[in-house]
């Protein structure tokens, strides 16, 4: 894959981690600690968390095709690191109790949820480009066809 | 080895004469290139030379610096290399799908979502081929005529 492309598909990634994590952070806020009241610079923390994230998935990055198995490997290993990514900005921020069990498993759970959204997305995403293309191609077949 | 073309009426026989004084594997992949413009190539299977249709390949592959030609039921091998087919067969609706694959449009049943930003190619034969994602933008090129 073409650098470029790869950040292109890296931006796109970014903008729906930023949706996924302010749902996320509004869920788990309005479930724990409901009251709590933030300055504008709250605003700023999905796209930071969005960006941290966006990290392990450059485990991704290849010049060369990789085979299915590969990228599952990868994928695996992407959602390791998004994990370990997710729990050292829990444990060094002032604001989220990790001394609570339900807190971390809740935490834990979102990365694993938003991952799976995040992956069943591309892959609708996906699914629609290969509908048009199977279109095109019938056309495509329609017009070269021996008579 | 000079090249003489020489315009002839119309209703005459075409024809493409080699004349050598002995038929070298240059003369060969000559013989060869003519007779893939027409429509068929030259391959072998159990050590035995076929000329097959050209209609009749679902796909061509590169393995290990040899060159397979798959039908839907029988696989052939070509000394052709695979860069060298891409060429000879463009105007026959065969395009690149990854670097060591190429595919004829015209045996696929369908596109399918793969990993990673790729195609599967479901092909009329059962068989499924990967679209690798850096010749997606070809495909879709290539599918609307461009």
């Amino acid at each position: 894959m073409e650098f470029k492309r790869f950040l292109i598909n890296k931006l796109v990634l970014f903008f729906m981690l930023s949706t996924l994590i302010t749902i996320a952070v509004y869920l788990i806020g309005s479930a724990f600690d409901s009251e709590a009241r933030f300055g504008y610079d709250a605003l700023l923390t999905p796209i930071k968390y969005a960006a941290l994230c966006l990290l392990p998935t450059l485990v991704m990055w290849s010049q060369h095709e990789l085979s299915p198995k590969q990228i599952l490997v990868r994928k695996a290993l992407m959602l390791v690191l998004l994990e370990a990514v997710i729990l050292f900005i829990a444990f060094t921020s002032p604001v989220i109790d990790t001394g609570s069990d339900k807190v971390i498993l809740t935490l834990v759970g979102s990365v694993l949820v938003i991952f799976v959204l995040v992956n069943l997305f591309l892959w609708l995403q996906g699914s629609a480009e290969a509908k048009k293309l199977s279109r095109d191609l019938a056309a495509f077949q329609k017009l070269h066809e021996a008579p | 080895m000079d090249v003489r073309i020489e315009t002839i009426g119309k209703g005459c026989e075409e024809l493409v004469l080699i004349r050598c004084c002995e038929v070298t594997e240059e003369v060969r992949e000559i013989a060869n290139f003519v007779k893939s413009r027409q429509g068929s190539l030259s391959c072998t299977m159990d050590s035995k030379r076929y000329e097959i249709a050209v209609t009749d390949v679902c796909y061509i592959e590169s393995v290990d610096g040899k060159t397979f030609l798959y039908t839907n039921e029988k696989v052939f091998e070509t000394a052709y290399r695979i860069y060298e087919l891409e060429e000879m067969l463009k105007t026959k609706h065969f395009l690149r799908i990854s670097k060591a694959m190429l595919v004829n449009l015209m045996k696929i049943q369908s596109i399918q979502p793969a990993f990673n930003g790729r195609f599967t190619a479901v092909l009329r034969s059962g068989e499924k081929v990967i679209i690798s994602r850096n010749y997606v933008k070809a495909l879709k090129a290539a599918l609307k005529g461009e």
